[in-house]
C-alpha cells in the first residue's frame, strides 16, 4: 500500500517537473509546477513531516506560484511566450543535466547509513508540529532571526529594483 | 525505501538543473530555481525521517524562506529589465558584455 502512495505521488512530482521546464506556454509551466509542488507535500506526509508538508502547500504552492502568477499577468503575453523556447545550446545542457542525474544516482546507490532508528523521535506529545517548534525556538533561535533579517533585506532590495528613478519620475 | 526517495530527489535536482540551463524565458528559469531547491529540500526531509532527527525539517524551513526572497529579487529583476528592454529572453540580458 505504502509503495503504491509513494510510486503515484513520486510519479506526479516528476511529471510536474518535466511538463514545468517542457511547456512552450509559461502559465501551463506555472500550473505544472504548482502540481509537483503538491505531489511533493504527500511525499512529505509520508516521512512523517506533517507541518513541513502544510508549510510546502502554503509557501510554494501558494506564496511563490502565486507571486510568479502575477508578474507574469503584468506582462504582454506575446513578450512572455517568445517564439524559441530552448538555447541553441540545449544538446549540452541536457547531457550534462543527465550527467548530474547519474552522479547522484550512483552517490545514492553507495550510501548506507544506520536506518534502525528510522520514524523516531519526529513528534513530541504525538504531535510532530510540537517537536518542530521545541527545536526551532529552543537550538536554532539565532538562525531563525537571522532568516528574518535576510527576508526583510530581500523586501527592500525588491523594492528598490522595481521603484522608478528620480529623473524619470519628473 | 531509502533509495527510492534518494532517486526521486535526484531526479527533481537534475530536472530543475537541465530546465535552468536549457530554457530562453527568464521565468520559467526561476520555476527551475525553485525545482532544484526542492529536489534538495526533499533529502532534507528524508535523511530527517531515516535518522529520527528533526533538525532536517527546521533546515527545510530555513530553505522555504530564502526561496521565498531569492524568487522576490529574481521577480524584481524580471519586471526591471521587462521596463528597460521590452523582453524577457535571457538572451537579451547581456548588457554587462558591452
Amino acid at each position: 500500500m505504502t509503495q503504491i502512495v509513494f510510486f503515484i505521488l513520486s510519479l506526479g512530482t516528476i511529471i510536474g517537473a518535466l511538463g514545468t521546464i517542457l511547456c512552450k506556454n509559461a502559465y501551463y509551466s506555472a500550473m505544472w509546477m504548482i502540481s509537483a509542488f503538491v505531489s511533493l507535500a504527500g511525499l512529505f506526509v509520508m516521512l512523517n513531516a506533517p507541518f513541513v508538508a502544510m508549510l510546502q502547500i502554503i509557501v510554494y504552492a501558494g506564496a511563490i506560484a502565486i507571486l510568479i502568477l502575477f508578474v507574469m499577468m503584468l506582462m504582454d503575453r506575446r513578450v512572455l511566450n517568445n517564439k524559441q523556447r530552448f538555447n541553441p545550446q540545449y544538446f549540452w545542457g541536457i547531457i550534462l543535466g543527465v550527467g548530474l542525474f547519474s552522479d547522484l544516482a550512483v552517490l545514492a546507490f553507495k550510501f548506507r547509513i544506520n536506518i534502525s532508528n528510522a520514524g523516531k523521535s519526529l513528534t513530541l506529545h504525538g504531535s510532530n508540529t510540537k517537536m518542530v517548534g521545541d527545536v526551532l525556538f529552543k537550538h536554532y533561535l539565532f538562525p531563525f532571526e537571522i532568516i528574518a533579517i535576510i527576508l526583510l533585506i530581500a523586501l527592500i532590495g525588491a523594492i528598490v529594483l522595481t521603484k522608478k528613478d528620480e529623473e524619470e519620475a519628473r | 525505501m531509502l533509495i527510492e526517495y534518494m532517486i526521486v530527489s535526484a531526479l527533481l535536482f537534475a530536472i530543475g538543473a537541465t530546465g535552468a540551463m536549457i530554457r530562453r524565458n527568464f521565468i520559467v528559469i526561476l520555476m527551475s530555481l525553485e525545482l532544484m531547491l526542492n529536489g534538495a529540500g526533499m533529502l532534507l526531509i528524508t535523511m530527517s525521517y531515516y535518522l529520527g532527527n528533526v533538525s532536517g525539517q527546521i533546515m527545510f524551513i530555513f530553505v522555504a524562506a530564502v526561496a521565498a526572497s531569492e524568487t522576490a529579487i529574481g521577480l524584481a529583476i524580471v519586471v526591471m529589465m521587462y521596463k528597460r528592454k521590452g523582453s524577457i529572453d535571457i538572451n537579451d540580458f547581456s548588457m554587462l558584455k558591452k
